[in-house]
């Protein structure tokens, strides 16, 4: 079962910066990260892709993207 | 201090009268306007990056500030460098604003710069840039590919590399930044 973190309703850089609080405790596995701009779902993709983790599918229902990403 | 927030701007002939009576250059686009103040300012003259006045605003959103003693130096060197200005006009509108205008976040271990209308983040144990954001200008997913991970002072400048206005906006974010963590 993957973590999700829920940052909907947060202005950038706040959800970059939830995210890599999550993974750096983390470490690796799966997350699912909820985001409900384009801007976030750019700016956490280029961060956690930085980390040396996978964005693995991205998905988009009612304005809000729900980003899988992993690492092994 | 409040009585200082309310108080009335100078019109612009109370702030000729003050001062030294100012010119603006007028470019086509914000690369000329990045290439021309790297020029001037490698000359000792002084200038300032502004926003231009809303009836003489064009393609591009920035305008360079001189002192109008200075205009034939200054026009003899743009064009011996062939950096095309479009309009040189006398200040008379007040209404120029800085482009220098900062806000700083404190996130507990990570600190974010904004300039204008781009921010810049970065972890503050490591001085990594964690995060770019804002703008609109199609050079913004470049420039945040190319700082993100990179240590400040240590990557590439985006002064270097962006063209545009949040390129030039994120450069004083960064300049800001760098100064902080100097502190």
């Amino acid at each position: 079962m993957s973590e999700v973190l829920d940052a909907k309703g947060f202005s950038c850089p706040q959800p970059v910066l939830m995210t890599l609080e999550k993974i750096k405790q983390l470490e690796k596995g799966e997350l699912v990260v909820k985001v409900d701009t384009q801007a976030s779902r750019e700016n956490v993709s280029r961060a956690v892709q930085k980390q040396g983790w996978t964005v693995r599918e991205i998905k988009e229902e009612n304005d809000e993207f729900s980003l899988v990403i992993n690492k092994e | 201090m409040f009585r200082r927030f309310f108080q009335r701007k100078k019109p612009a002939k109370e702030q000729e009268r003050s001062g030294i009576p100012c010119g603006i250059l007028v470019f086509e686009n914000t690369s000329e306007v990045i290439r021309a103040e790297k020029l001037i300012k490698e000359q000792g003259f002084s200038i300032k990056v502004k926003g231009p006045p809303p009836q003489i605003r064009t393609g591009c959103d920035l305008v360079i500030e001189f002192q109008l003693i200075e205009q034939l130096n200054i026009k003899r060197l743009l064009e011996e460098n062939k950096v095309d200005v479009e309009k040189i006009l006398p200040v008379k509108d007040y209404l120029l604003k800085p482009v220098d205008l900062y806000s700083i976040k404190d996130y507990g271990d990570y600190l974010m710069v904004r300039a204008a209308n781009m921010k810049i983040t970065i972890d503050k144990a490591s001085r990594t840039v964690v995060n770019i954001s804002g703008g609109g200008c199609p050079d913004v997913p470049f420039l945040a590919r190319e700082l993100i991970g990179t240590k400040l002072g240590q990557g590439p400048s985006p002064r270097e590399m962006g063209h545009t206005l949040c390129g030039y906006a994120l450069e004083l974010a960064y300049e800001e930044m760098k100064r902080l963590c100097s502190q």
